[in-house]
């Protein structure tokens, strides 16, 4: 390797490589990448650690990946591929958690230098104040579509990871998730609640029934808000499931009744996907309605009963689809009702087999899971008149992958209380619908920055007009384009 | 906008290239599926384009060198195992390449690029020559490229030091742009984004011109000192090739370097560049081949290969430098008459 065959490297930098051990937090694209460099390099001393398992979507840009590999543990694939570039070297690898309490600052002290090629802030997070605690280098990294960024972390030298507040998470306030939905993403947002609320860790704050707390509805009445709310509406409520019984106590702050309603309500129905369906998009939807306030100036949502949908089914031909993939075709109504069928079922069985007090991740490239929340937010988004999106676009969403900094907050005035917080920011330039590979919610360099971030907005003239990509170096100050 | 004999995706293709086509969209994906690409020199930077157009899901991708496996190769060629020294490369290295992705189409050409007729390089629709300081080769090379109307890339990684050269010839392609717009939903005022995709045109110039600049010109000499090093770095290393016939050895490392510096000198004073133009530090840093710059070399060869097929994007314009010299910084500057 490299650093073995002398000549390539001038001998102090021969010399580091030969005695460095090095530790790869995440063996995903940037992972692959990594361990690749670093064997050819010459660094033979390397441990590698991954929670995660090979996915037939990773093989596209992980390259130490193959189709034969999937399923098997990320970090121990990448450690027998990367023994095929250099058999001599020794690499350790880890399938396991780098947050778990296994890896302390004597684990971190082991090392030369440590490299975060991770998807998610809160690792990020943790490897950072690990390696301050330890005091070791951290080469920290990340990438989103055409984007990617690389810093070097080293206490008394540098600004750490979390010294820079980050953007400030995407919000919604919860009333729009669960009363007024006016954009497809919050169908989505909702969706993707329904699902964690019938079959994964379901969150309190991702209630999916109507929220009876919703502060456009003590607007004019200005009367103390919470428990008057709470029981406002109820006499009008017709399946008492929804929000609680008349005999229920009044709702919280937050308009939950009963805040495990609707996965004690499927597991008592058997998860008969058509029960869910009436409650979901047509008893639950009758009780929106009946919060006359919210209509007054816009669009009334319109309840939807199973049988008429399916009696539209053999009106409607099929179209032809030619040259498209299956993922890029609008269902139609009676086909979201199919596939919610489908997924419904799927979803239960896996469900209902895990041990008692156990739940489903979210995986939003598990097939059921997909078709699960697309076929739900595209029923929710025909009730309220909201154009529906295909489950490629659906997929699409960055509120839907892991790590998601997405959140939903009670109401609007807690959403404007962290809007202001948050004040000076411009909103991220995200690269939400560009993402290529290892998504990565909070990668710094799409934020807000004066100068362009990426190379595809800069000029093209052939003279020396062109603009730099980032912050230019003072040499550069009117130069071409550098990509540092 | 594609006719009717662009392949379809399959399923299969959609679920492997998923989150690509996320970011290109799938009229990019069909193009690349269609496309054929000659990638000459398998050194460790014909090893990362290799890997990252087969990933990509190109339609074929023909490897070929005349030469055989060494032990620095295997340093740098990470798909030439290291059973397969004395070996030739592009053969040693097919096996892996196809392993990256079974969709693609992977050949070998055991042939010396100096021997193909121009009607070769007609076969393909990208053509990138890498591990190749034949300046005159390059040259020819680039002149066939044009007529049989295949784009054209040279790169190079020497050490801790790369450089791609880009010929498009004359360049359509489509750019997106955002606009926004107000529109009134449910009472309130929102702000819509609206894509359009914008037509644009660019021209390139062939390699003899990008590489014969005079640098007292009013137009070169104002803008000399903005200019990237890597430019004269790239000089050196082809005037080297010419002299000797071979690049500079790690092996020989010492009096290579001697004699880096010496071609340095006479090299730019026939130039009129002054001599501190280009730091004497460059001259340890050309040796073998280091992985992680042709990781980036590679990388942006690829990026811009995708680019020129799919007709997305501005593509760079005309060169591309990478070294340790300029803070490990990646530079896109337009030199040439
Ligand atoms: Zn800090």
């Amino acid at each position: 390797m490299a650093a073995h065959v002398s000549g390539i490297f001038p001998t102090s930098i021969q010399n580091s490589i030969k005695s460095s051990k090095v530790l790869v937090v995440g063996a995903g694209g940037i992972g692959c990448e990594l361990l690749k460099n670093l064997v050819l390099s010459g660094f033979h001393d390397i441990e590698v650690i991954d929670l995660d398992t090979i996915d037939v979507s990773n093989l596209n840009r992980q390259f130490l990946f193959h189709k034969q590999h999937v399923g098997r543990s990320k970090s121990q694939v990448a450690r027998e591929s990367a023994l095929q570039f250099c058999p001599q070297a020794n690499i350790v690898a880890h399938h396991d958690s780098i947050m778990s309490p296994d890896y302390g600052v004597t684990f971190y002290q082991k090392f030369s230098v440590v490299m975060n090629a991770l998807d998610n802030r809160a690792a990020r997070n943790h490897v950072n104040r690990m390696c301050l605690a330890a005091d070791i280098t951290l080469i920290e990294s990340g990438s989103a579509g055409y984007l990617g960024q690389v810093t070097v972390i080293r206490k008394g030298s540098t600004e750490c990871y979390e010294c820079q507040p980050k953007a400030a998470a995407k919000t919604f306030p919860g009333c729009t998730i669960r009363n007024t939905p006016s954009e497809p993403i919050h169908c989505i947002v909702w969706a993707k609640h329904l699902f964690n609320q019938l079959f994964g860790e379901g969150d309190p704050d991702e209630d999916v029934s109507p929220d009876s707390a919703d502060p456009e509805l003590r607007d004019q009445t200005q009367g103390d808000s919470t428990s008057q709310n709470g029981s406002s509406s109820q006499s009008t409520a017709k399946d008492s499931t929804t929000n609680g019984n008349g005999s229920l106590p009044a709702a919280n702050a937050a308009g939950n009744v009963e805040r495990t309603s609707t996965r004690t309500w499927a597991q008592s129905h058997n998860y008969d996907p058509q029960k869910l369906f009436s409650k979901l998009f047509h008893d639950d939807i009758v009780y929106l309605l009946s919060m006359d306030k919210l209509w007054s100036k816009r669009r009334k949502p319109t309840p939807l009963t199973w049988e008429t949908i399916m009696a539209q089914q053999n009106e409607e031909s099929e179209d032809s689809s030619d040259g498209v993939i299956k993922d890029q075709v609008l269902w139609t109504l009676p086909q979201c009702l199919q596939v919610l069928s489908t997924a419904t079922a799927e979803c239960s069985k896996r469900f209902q087999a895990l041990p008692s007090g156990d739940h489903l991740v979210w995986d939003k490239d598990d097939q059921s899971s997909m078709d699960f929340v697309t076929a739900c937010a595209n029923i929710r988004a025909h009730v309220f008149g909201i154009p529906q999106k295909t489950r490629f676009d659906v997929k699409c969403h960055d509120s839907l992958d892991d790590g998601s900094e997405f959140r939903v907050v009670a109401d609007a005035e807690q959403l404007k209380k962290i809007q202001d917080s948050a004040s000076a920011e411009t909103p991220a330039a995200t690269a939400a619908d560009g993402q290529a590979g290892d998504s990565d919610e909070d990668i710094q360099m799409v934020e807000a920055d004066e100068s362009s971030p990426s190379a595809k907005k800069r000029k093209t003239s052939n003279q020396d007009s062109d603009q730099p990509l980032k912050k230019p170096r003072t040499q550069r100050e009117d130069d071409d384009v550098v990509l540092l | 906008m594609l006719d009717s004999l662009t392949p379809v995706i399959t399923e299969d293709e959609a679920a492997l290239y998923d989150r690509q086509i996320r970011l290109w969209g799938l009229d990019s994906q069909k193009r690349l599926r269609a496309s054929s690409v000659l990638v000459c020199g398998l050194c460790g930077l014909g090893a990362e384009i290799t890997k990252n157009l087969v990933l990509a899901g190109v339609k074929s991708i023909t490897l070929m060198d005349h030469t055989d496996v060494t032990n620095l190769d295997v340093v740098a060629n990470f798909l030439a195992p290291h059973d397969s020294i004395g070996k030739n490369i592009a053969e040693a290295s097919k096996e892996r390449a196809q392993n990256l992705n079974p969709m693609v189409q992977v050949l070998s050409d055991t042939e010396d690029l100096a021997t193909k007729p121009g009607s070769f390089f007609g076969e393909f629709d990208v053509v990138v020559v890498a591990r190749c300081s034949d300046k005159d080769l390059l040259i020819k090379i680039n002149d066939y490229c044009r007529s049989s109307g295949a784009v054209f890339y040279a790169a190079g990684v020497h050490g801790m030091f790369g450089y791609m050269f880009v010929d498009l010839n004359q360049h359509n392609y489509v750019e997106e742009q955002k606009e926004f717009t107000e529109v009134v939903v449910n009472g309130e005022k929102q702000k819509t984004e609206e894509t359009k995709m914008v037509k644009r045109n660019e021209s390139f110039l062939q390699l003899s011109a990008a590489l014969d600049v005079d640098w007292t010109s009013p137009k070169y000499s104002s803008r000399l000192k903005r200019i990237s090093a890597g430019y004269f770095i790239m000089h050196v290393l082809l005037e080297f090739h010419a002299l000797h016939h071979r690049l500079p050895a790690p092996s020989m490392r010492e009096a290579d370097r001697c004699e880096l510096l010496t071609i340095k000198r006479s090299l730019l004073a026939k130039m009129e560049v002054p001599e501190d133009k280009l730091d004497d530090a460059f001259a340890e840093l050309v040796f073998g081949q280091v992985s992680p710059v042709c990781a980036i070399v590679g990388g942006e060869v690829a990026a811009e290969v995708i680019k020129a097929v799919t007709k997305k994007d501005p593509p760079h314009n005309n060169f591309f430098f990478f070294s340790t010299l300029e803070d490990g910084a990646g530079i896109v500057q337009c030199i040439g008459a």
